[in-house]
C-alpha cells in the first residue's frame, strides 16, 4: 500500500467500473484488478465500495450480471455493460473530460 | 432507469431473497479467494496470504448489508420484518391481542354498518341520471299549518304548461290495483304516471319498451309496464311477455315492457309494482276530463333546467301559485312548494340517522381510548425492552417505526373483523329497519362503506397508537435501563391513562344519558291508550275491482253482504268496515263548515279527520257513544245524511250549546259538500299516531260515503287465524277474485306508528350499553395496573398498620375520582345531545331530571363494580412480600 495512493472523487468510481466493463464482461475481482494496473497502482478500489457499487448499477440497469466459469474453473458472477449503460458511459466520459481540461486550466492560469 | 424495471428489480430481490443471499456470499467468496491466490502467487505463505486478503476485504457483513442496501430492498424488508415481529408480539400476549381486536371491531363493525344505512339512505346518489336536478313538488297552506300535501290537477296542468324552469313535470298518484289471474288475486302497488315520467327520470326497459305519450292520448290502447320482480315472481320470467295482455281490476292491459330491478319509483319501495298511464287509471283518470275542485292529492316530480336554482323555481311557481288563485277560487291560500327528491323521499329519517352515526363514533372513540390506555400499559411493561434496543443502537425513528407498525397492523386486522362483523350486522340491522324508512332494500356494505371502513381504520389506529409511540420518544435511556419498568415514567403514563378513563366515562354518559331519554319517551309512547280497543281485532283489507265495481251502490251492496255473512257467524259479531283505520292508515283530513256558523275568511277552512265507518265499528273498538247515537243500518243512500262527531270537535265548536241536530257540510268527493246532521258525539281516539293527541274528527255511515274498498275489523275471541280465514271465506264466496290483503291483528298493525322510535331506541339503547361496558372495561384497566405498580407502596403502608378496608377505600376513592371527572364533563355534554334529540322526545324535557339522575347513578355503580376488583386485590397484598419484591 503506497501513499501515492489516491481517493476516489465521488462519482468516479461508477465511471470506471462502467469503462473496464466496456472492455467486456468482467467478474469484480478482475475489475478491481485491471484498475490498479491501468492507473499504474494509484487507484484501488476496496471490495465494500466495489460490490454495493456493482449491485447499485445492475438496479439501474447500466449492468447486468451472468454467473460463468473463471479461468480457474470456479462459478463466478460476471458483469456486462448494456447499451444504456454504454450511452451513460459516453455522456460521463465526455462530461469528465470537460471537467478535467476546465479544473486544469483553472489551475494552470497564471 | 424506469421506475418500472426499478421496481421489477426490487420485487425480484425481495422474491428471490434467500437465492440473492447465497449469490452474494458466493460472489464474495470468490473475490477473497481470488485475492488469497493472488497473495500466494506473490510467494507468500498459505497462512500470510489468507490475512492478507481479510485485511484488504474489511467486514464481509458489512460489504454484504451495503450491497443489500444498494440493491434496494432494504425498506421493504426492515417493513416485513417489522410486521414479522409484530405479528410475533401479538401472539405472545393473545390475551390482549383478542381484547384490543375484539374492541377494534365492535367498534368499526358497528360503524360500518350504520353507514352502511347512511350510505344508502342519505348519501348515494338517487338511482337517476342527473339526480341532482331532481325535484319533488307539493302544495301546502301555511295559513291553516298544511304543508308538502299533494298537487292540484289545475296547477299540476299549469305547472306543466307555463314554467320556464322545468324541462319536464310529471304526475305519479300511487295506489293498489287488483291483479287477476296467473294464481291468487293480489293488490300490486300501482303508479298511475303521466307520459313523462319515465323520460324524466331517464329510464330505460329491461324488456319492451316504458310509457310513451301516445300511450296518454284518449282511445290508446291500455298498456301496463311490469317491475322485473313481479315479472318473474308472477309471470315466471318470461321473454315473451311484451304484448301479452295481463288483468288490472278485471280490465285488460296490455304489457309494454318490463323495468330493471334497479329502477325504482320515487317514494315506492314495493319490488311488485306496475306503471300505467293515468289516462287508463280507474279511478285518477276522471280528473283529466273533470278535475276536482278541491283535491290537492297528485304527487309530483320535476327535472329542473340545466343552470336553474332552486331559488328561481321557487319564485316562479309562486307567480304559478298566485295566477291559480286568481283563478281557481278553492286554490286561494295554496301555495305550491319546491324541495329536491332526496330531500323528499328521505323526509324526517335524516336526524335520527345521523344521530345514530354520532353514536356509533363516540363508540369508536371509547374504544380507541381503551386501546391507548392498554398500549400505553404495555409500553410501560416493555420500557426496558426499548432501552436494551436503544443501548444496542436501534434509532429512535426504527423503534417508532416498529411500534408503529405493531399497531398498524392491529388496526387493520381490527378493521378486518370489524368489516367481517359490519357485514353480518347489516343483515341483523336490515330485518330491523323501520319499514318507513326509504329505500331499504338499497342498504349494503358496498365501496364506499369499505372506503368508509378503512379511513376509520387508519384513523382509529393514528389515535389509539400515537399516544404509545410518543411516549417511547420521550422516554429516558437511563433511567429505564437503572429501574426497569418499575417506575421511570410510569407516573405520567398512569396520568395519561386517567385521562383516558374519565374520557371514557364522559363519553359513555352522553350515550346513555341519550338513550336514557329515547327509552322513556318510548314506553311513555307504548303507554299511551289509542283510545280505541285494539286486543282481540283482527283488520283485513278487502278492495273491489273498480273497472268491475264501478258504481258507489255497488260497493256498498258488496260490503253491507259481506258484513251480514260474517256477523251471521258465531263469535264474530262484532264485524264492521271503517276507510281509513286510525294509525295504521293515514289520516284523511277535510275541510268543512257548519251551517249557521259565521262564514271563515277567504283561505281559511276548518279541517276535522274524516272516517267512513259501518253501524258495528264503535262497537268493535270500544269507542264510546257520549251523547246522541251511533249510526243504524237504516242510515242509507236514501235517508237524510248524518255524521258523528268526536269529543274534541264538539267542546271546540259547541262549547256553550248541544250539537246534536246541528248540521255541518262537508264530505269526499264525490259526495263533497253534503249537508249532513249531526245525530251523536263519540270518544276522542288517537287516529294519527300515538305521539300526536286526538284531534277533530268526524264519523259518516258507509252507506252514505261508500268506498271501492276498506278495512274489514272485527273483534273476537277467535284467533286472528281464524278470523282471517273466514273474512276471505266469505269474500270469496261473494266474488272470488277480490282479494283480500294486509291482514294483521290491530297491535301488529299500529306497530307502524312506533317502528321509527323503536329502531333509535333500541339501537341507541344498544350502542350506550356497549359504551358502559368498555369504559367500564377501561376503568378496570386503569386501577388494577395503578395497583399493580403501587403493590410496594401499598406493602408500605400495611406494614405501617393500614387496615384493608382503608386499602380498598384509598383504591375505591381514586376510581370514584375519576368516575366524578367522567360525570363532571358528560352531563354538559349530555345536555348538549339532549337538546339536539328534543324533537324525537315525547312527554319529557331534554333535561329529564329522572333521566339524568339516573344515568349518572347507573354509571357511578358500573365503574365502582369494575374498580371493586382491584381494591380486592390490593387489600389482600401481603406486606411482606410485597416489600421483598422490589
Amino acid at each position: 500500500m503506497s501513499s501515492s495512493q489516491l481517493d476516489l472523487p465521488q462519482g468516479t468510481l461508477d465511471l470506471l467500473i462502467l469503462r473496464t466493463l466496456s472492455l467486456g464482461p468482467q467478474h469484480g475481482w478482475a475489475i478491481s484488478e485491471r484498475v490498479q494496473q491501468v492507473s499504474a497502482d494509484m487507484l484501488r478500489i476496496q471490495q465494500g465500495s466495489l460490490y454495493p457499487a456493482l449491485h447499485r448499477l445492475e438496479r439501474k440497469g447500466w449492468v447486468t450480471a451472468k454467473w460463468g466459469v473463471s479461468d480457474n474453473n470456479r462459478k463466478a458472477k460476471y458483469y456486462e455493460l448494456t447499451r444504456t449503460g454504454r450511452k451513460h458511459l459516453e455522456a460521463e466520459t465526455e462530461s469528465w473530460r470537460k471537467l478535467t481540461s476546465a479544473v486544469a486550466l483553472v489551475l494552470e492560469s497564471e | 432507469m424506469s421506475i418500472l424495471s426499478d421496481l421489477r428489480f426490487r420485487m425480484r430481490a425481495l422474491l428471490r431473497r434467500h437465492a440473492m443471499e447465497q449469490e452474494l456470499d458466493d460472489e464474495l467468496r470468490f473475490h477473497f479467494d481470488k485475492e488469497v491466490e493472488k497473495h500466494r502467487a506473490a510467494g507468500l505463505t498459505e497462512n500470510e496470504a489468507r490475512r492478507q486478503a481479510r485485511l484488504a476485504f474489511g467486514g464481509q457483513s458489512q460489504v454484504a448489508e451495503d450491497c443489500r442496501e444498494a440493491r434496494g430492498t432494504g425498506l421493504l424488508e426492515t417493513v416485513l420484518q417489522d410486521i414479522h415481529y409484530a405479528l410475533r408480539q401479538m401472539k405472545k400476549s393473545p390475551g390482549f391481542t383478542a381484547t384490543a381486536l375484539l374492541m377494534l371491531a365492535l367498534g368499526i363493525g358497528a360503524n360500518a354498518a350504520i353507514f352502511s344505512v347512511v350510505n344508502a339512505v342519505l348519501l348515494r346518489p338517487l338511482p337517476y341520471a342527473g339526480p341532482s336536478r331532481l325535484v319533488s313538488l307539493s302544495e301546502g297552506r301555511p295559513k291553516a299549518g298544511i304543508a308538502g300535501a299533494g298537487v292540484s290537477w289545475s296547477a299540476f296542468l299549469a305547472m306543466q304548461d307555463h314554467s320556464r324552469v322545468f324541462s319536464a313535470v310529471a304526475g305519479l298518484p300511487i295506489h293498489a290495483l287488483t291483479l287477476t289471474g296467473n294464481g291468487e288475486p293480489a293488490d300490486v302497488s300501482t303508479v298511475a304516471a303521466t307520459p313523462e315520467f319515465f323520460s324524466l327520470l331517464h329510464a330505460k326497459a329491461l324488456l319492451g319498451r316504458t310509457l310513451s305519450p301516445e300511450d296518454g292520448r284518449d282511445g290508446a290502447t291500455a298498456v301496463v309496464v311490469l317491475s322485473e320482480h313481479l315479472w318473474r315472481s308472477r309471470f315466471g320470467a318470461d321473454p315473451q311477455i311484451a304484448g301479452r295482455t295481463i288483468r288490472l281490476d278485471q280490465r285488460a292491459y296490455t304489457v309494454a315492457g318490463v323495468m330493471p330491478s334497479s329502477f325504482q319509483t320515487p317514494f315506492v319501495d314495493q319490488a311488485d309494482q306496475v306503471w300505467i298511464p293515468l289516462a287508463q287509471d280507474p279511478l285518477f283518470s276522471k280528473w283529466r276530463t273533470r278535475p276536482p275542485a278541491t283535491h290537492w292529492m297528485l304527487p309530483v316530480i320535476a327535472r329542473l333546467r340545466p343552470a336553474v336554482s332552486l331559488d328561481q323555481a321557487r319564485a316562479e311557481l309562486e307567480t304559478i301559485s298566485a295566477a291559480l288563485a286568481s283563478h281557481y277560487p278553492a286554490e286561494k291560500g295554496w301555495q305550491a312548494a319546491i324541495e329536491p327528491l332526496r330531500q323528499a323521499i328521505v323526509g324526517d329519517a335524516r336526524t335520527p340517522l345521523l344521530l345514530l352515526l354520532g353514536a356509533v363514533g363516540v363508540l369508536l372513540l371509547i374504544a380507541c381510548a381503551n386501546l391507548a390506555s392498554l398500549l400505553l400499559t404495555r409500553a410501560t411493561a416493555r420500557a426496558m425492552e426499548m432501552a436494551v434496543r436503544m443501548s444496542l443502537g436501534a434509532s429512535r425513528r426504527r423503534l417508532a417505526r416498529q411500534l408503529l407498525t405493531e399497531n398498524a397492523m392491529l388496526g387493520l386486522l381490527g378493521g378486518a373483523a370489524g368489516m367481517a362483523m359490519a357485514w353480518g350486522g347489516v343483515r341483523v340491522l336490515a330485518s330491523f329497519l323501520p319499514p318507513d324508512l326509504p329505500q331499504p332494500h338499497s342498504v349494503r356494505v358496498d365501496g364506499a362503506v369499505l372506503v368508509f371502513a378503512l379511513v376509520l381504520t387508519l384513523a382509529a389506529s393514528a389515535t389509539f397508537g400515537l399516544a404509545p409511540v410518543l411516549h417511547a420518544f420521550r422516554a429516558d435511556l437511563q433511567a429505564n435501563l437503572k429501574k426497569g419498568a418499575r417506575a421511570g415514567d410510569a407516573e405520567t403514563s398512569r396520568r395519561a391513562r386517567s385521562v383516558l378513563a374519565a374520557g371514557e366515562m364522559a363519553l359513555a354518559m352522553v350515550l346513555l344519558a341519550g338513550a336514557g331519554l329515547l327509552l322513556r319517551s318510548f314506553t311513555r309512547l307504548e303507554s299511551i291508550s289509542p283510545g280505541f280497543v285494539t286486543e282481540h281485532v283482527v283488520k283485513a283489507n278487502v278492495s273491489l275491482p273498480r273497472f268491475e265495481y264501478t258504481k258507489p251502490e255497488q260497493w256498498t251492496a258488496f260490503m253491507n253482504e259481506l258484513l251480514t255473512r260474517l256477523q251471521a257467524q258465531p263469535g264474530l259479531q262484532d264485524a264492521a268496515i271503517v276507510v281509513p283505520t286510525p294509525i295504521a292508515d293515514t289520516a284523511v283530513t277535510l275541510p268543512f263548515s257548519i251551517v249557521g256558523s259565521a262564514p271563515l275568511p277567504p283561505g281559511a277552512a276548518d279541517t276535522a279527520d274524516f272516517v267512513s265507518a259501518s253501524p258495528r265499528y264503535f262497537r268493535a273498538m270500544g269507542i264510546a257513544l257520549l251523547r246522541g247515537r251511533l249510526f243504524s243500518r237504516d242510515d242509507t243512500a236514501s235517508t237524510p245524511p248524518v255524521a258523528l262527531i268526536s269529543e274534541s270537535l264538539a267542546k271546540r265548536y259547541f262549547p256553550y250549546e248541544n250539537p246534536l241536530g246541528r248540521r255541518m257540510m262537508f264530505g269526499f268527493p264525490p259526495h263533497g259538500e253534503v249537508v249532513r246532521e249531526i245525530v251523536g258525539v263519540v270518544g276522542d281516539i288517537h287516529d294519527v299516531s300515538l305521539a300526536q293527541k286526538p284531534g277533530s274528527m268526524m264519523y259518516v255511515p258507509f252507506a252514505q260515503a261508500p268506498f271501492w274498498g276498506g278495512d274489514i275489523v272485527v273483534r273476537s275471541r277467535l284467533s286472528t287465524q281464524e278470523v282471517a280465514a273466514a273474512i276471505e271465506a266469505a269474500t270469496h264466496d261473494i266474488d272470488a277474485d277480490v282479494p283480500v290483503t294486509e291482514i294483521a291483528s290491530l297491535p301488529e298493525a299500529l306497530q307502524v306508528s312506533v317502528a321509527q322510535p323503536r329502531f333509535r331506541t333500541q339501537l341507541l339503547g344498544l350502542f350506550s350499553v356497549l359504551a358502559l361496558l368498555l369504559a367500564a372495561i377501561g376503568l378496570y384497566g386503569v386501577v388494577s395496573f395503578s395497583v399493580a405498580q403501587r403493590t410496594r407502596e401499598i406493602g408500605v403502608r400495611m406494614a405501617l398498620g393500614a387496615t384493608p378496608a382503608s386499602v380498598r377505600r384509598l383504591v375505591i376513592g381514586e376510581s370514584a375520582g375519576l368516575v366524578l371527572w367522567g360525570l363532571a364533563l358528560g352531563t354538559p355534554s349530555a345536555l348538549l345531545l339532549a337538546h339536539f334529540l328534543s324533537a324525537m322526545l315525547f312527554g319529557i324535557g331534554p333535561a329529564d331530571p329522572l333521566t339524568f339522575v339516573g344515568v349518572a347513578l347507573l354509571l357511578s355503580l358500573v365503574a365502582l363494580t369494575a374498580a371493586w376488583l382491584p381494591a380486592r386485590r390490593a387489600a389482600g397484598v401481603d406486606p411482606i412480600q410485597a416489600l421483598r419484591s422490589e
